[in-house]
């Protein structure tokens, strides 16, 4: 029955990201159809005849009803086939299956970076309130607002240039190094499946930077967050309970304030992750990251309709996975968040 | 805070908290107080002083620059990739044209761009929001579930799938921005509307027969000012930061006009060797979004409100 009441206000988020996914993909395949040009004629290029393109239209289904296409593109999406990309000419799926794993490397990276400099930056703005610590760490996070992350990629690749030449700022892994294959993608995880020391350094090396651009405007936010959160539930009725029974400082902070002030931050890294995947875009065009946001500016430039349809769903699933997963955090930590998704 | 009892003059208010000296004394203006505690918090200062500089120099742009004729198609190879000198402040870029004069009338761009969005997204997101709000029931089922959608969409990769579809160009990128920035403002007068909708003086206003027009615009929306204020500012800054992130992957204004981003985006293949050529575009983008954020910030203290 516990178990039950922790797993149905899920079920029900689940539900409605489901519907917004497929409001989604109704709107970007509309969007897709209205485009100015064929399709048939631009996967064929300029040389092709007639008859071929009218040929290649009727097997893209390009003369049926807009609906009855999108029907048709969602039931081989459920079933797994995506489309064949027109620049590269291969399935969409396999072409995603090869760039996401170095989007989904990075995005993890990031936000363990959030996590780990922007938590603790906001606990330690709050209980330095209107001291120097505060006034920097609060000028630290309207800089990462403020600076767009392509900013901030070009600035580190100049800091690189200048002070640390030997430093990579370009790609996943260096050439001469043959990475691991498989088993997931992920050169952090396969290096060390395979006892590769050597990969698993040079690919952190190469991650620094890319993933400290992507992570500033992140960071940026989760600090105020946290710190306003903080500087909130200190003023709870509960926490000068403590402090009125002599509960050391240390204790408060972390036993119970931190966990109280991490919903708010939780909730907006949940958000945040929208822009963090358009940011990914920038990120990892000025660092040459052969990724997912890479294969998607490529489709987006060439209007390969299959490989863009695919990559706003993914772009949105990446969404939807990293709220549900915040949403099961968040329940595990604030009991009180099961009733609120509940109702 | 009722306006009777407020000081008139400065003279007459207690320079803690701006209250009157003297109960007596006559009422002093409302945007006189309003002034007088944005005036005492220096980021919001140091804001507005930097918004009022980029109006400025966007509206002045002809008279600032030092050669406003690099805004259009020149090329004077002799003088490509210079760095900065007594005649070009910021360098050269790749055409031979002074970055300075590009960096100053590409202000323009970006203001034209806040304009264009926040001018129509935010009076129909608010109006959608107070609509859901107040009518409840459907409106509010569609409303909120289309903001829901739309939260679930990356902004950028919207705006450049948007973009791509119709021709690459600055009005395309507002449509395209515009597009998906009124929810925002939907939502949070959705929630502000939310809350006031059951004070008293809205079911007097009812009970006295007060159309549903008159409600919204009498009595909802003067509550929503503040917050929307607010809200319009800080965005103002994001809008700026978008439309140079979209400029920057080259979905901007047509090449020779200037624009920040893809100034940064064209001077980015000549770094490390010529910094200056990203210097100048992209310091003015943060000096720019630091404003509004600063500026924001401060009236979102001045009004005690949340966004």
């Amino acid at each position: 029955m516990r178990f039950l009441s922790f797993i149905e206000p899920i079920l029900a988020r689940l539900a409605g990201f489901i519907m917004v996914l497929l409001v989604l993909s109704l709107m970007i395949f509309l969007l897709a159809r209205v485009v100015p040009g064929d399709p048939a004629r631009m996967a064929l290029g300029p040389s092709a005849t007639q008859e071929q393109v009218a040929e290649l239209r009727l097997e893209m289904g390009l003369d049926e009803p807009i609906l009855t296409q999108y029907v048709a593109y969602m039931g081989r999406a459920l079933q797994g086939d995506l489309g064949r990309s027109i620049t590269s000419g291969r399935p969409v799926l396999s072409d995603i299956a090869d760039f996401l794993p170095a989007t989904l490397e990075l995005v993890l990276v990031t936000v363990f970076l959030m996590v780990i400099i922007a938590i603790p930056l906001g606990v330690l703005t709050a209980r330095h309130r209107d001291r120097w610590i505060d006034n920097s760490g609060r000028l630290f996070s309207l800089i990462g607002v403020t600076i767009p992350s392509f900013l901030f990629a070009i600035g580190l690749q100049l800091l690189a240039a200048n002070f640390f030449p030997d430093w990579p700022i370009l790609g996943r892994v260096d050439y001469r190094l043959s990475p691991p294959d498989g088993p997931t993608g992920l050169l952090l995880i396969d290096s060390i499946v395979h006892g590769r020391a050597d990969v698993f350094l040079d690919a952190l090396q190469h991650l620094a930077f890319p993933a400290l651009a992507l992570a500033m405007s992140g960071i940026g936010q989760v600090t105020r967050i946290t710190r306003s959160a903080m500087i909130e539930n200190q003023r709870k009725d509960h926490v000068l309970t403590l402090r009125s029974f002599g509960v050391p400082d240390r204790v408060i902070v972390f036993r119970y304030l931190l966990k109280l002030s991490s919903v708010a931050p939780l909730t907006i890294m949940g958000l945040e992750f929208a822009s963090l995947i358009g940011n990914a875009f920038v990120v990892e065009m000025v660092f040459g990251w052969g990724g997912f946001a890479s294969y998607g500016l490529t489709a987006i430039l060439q209007k390969d309709l299959n490989a863009l349809m695919a990559v706003v769903l993914i772009s949105g699933l990446f969404f939807i996975v990293a709220n549900l997963v915040i949403d099961v955090v968040l329940s595990v930590i604030d009991p009180r968040q099961r009733r609120r998704a509940a109702a | 805070m009722s306006a009777k009892n407020l000081p008139q003059t400065a003279a007459e208010a207690d320079i803690e908290t701006g209250l009157p000296l003297d109960s007596d004394a006559p009422p002093l203006s409302a945007g006189y107080m309003t002034w007088f505690r944005f005036s005492r918090n220096p980021a919001a200062l140091v804001g507005a002083f930097i918004v009022a500089s980029v109006i400025l120099v966007a509206l002045f742009a002809p008279l600032i620059a030092t050669h406003p004729d690099h805004v259009g198609a020149v090329v004077d190879f002799r003088n490509r990739h210079m760095p900065p000198s007594a005649d070009n402040w910021m360098g050269t870029d790749k055409a031979g044209r002074d970055i300075f004069s590009r960096t100053v009338f590409g202000f323009r761009v970006s203001l034209l761009l806040v304009i264009g969005v926040l001018g129509i997204s935010v009076p129909v997101g608010s109006a959608l929001g107070m609509a859901a709000g107040y009518f409840g029931g459907w409106t509010e089922r569609l409303i909120a579930g289309f903001t829901n959608v739309m939260l679930a969409m990356p902004p950028l990769v919207m705006a450049l799938a948007i973009g791509n579809v119709l021709e690459p160009n600055l009005t395309n990128a507002m449509i395209a921005i515009t597009l998906l920035w009124w929810t925002w403002h939907a939502r949070l007068i959705y929630r502000v509307t939310r809350s006031i909708v059951s004070e008293d003086y809205i079911e007097a206003a009812r009970l006295a027969g007060a159309s549903h027009l008159h409600i919204l615009w009498r009595e909802i929306l003067p509550n929503c000012i503040s917050v929307i204020s607010v809200k319009t500012t800080l965005d103002a800054a994001f809008v700026i930061l978008f439309g140079a992130t979209l400029s920057f992957l080259g979905f901007g204004v047509k090449p020779p006009t200037p624009d920040l981003g893809s100034m940064v985006a064209d001077g980015r293949q000549f770094v490390p060797e010529m910094w200056w050529e990203v210097l100048a575009p992209g310091f003015a983008i943060f000096y720019a979004t630091l404003g509004f954020n600063l500026l924001g910030d401060g009236l979102r203290d001045m009004f005690d409100v949340e966004t």
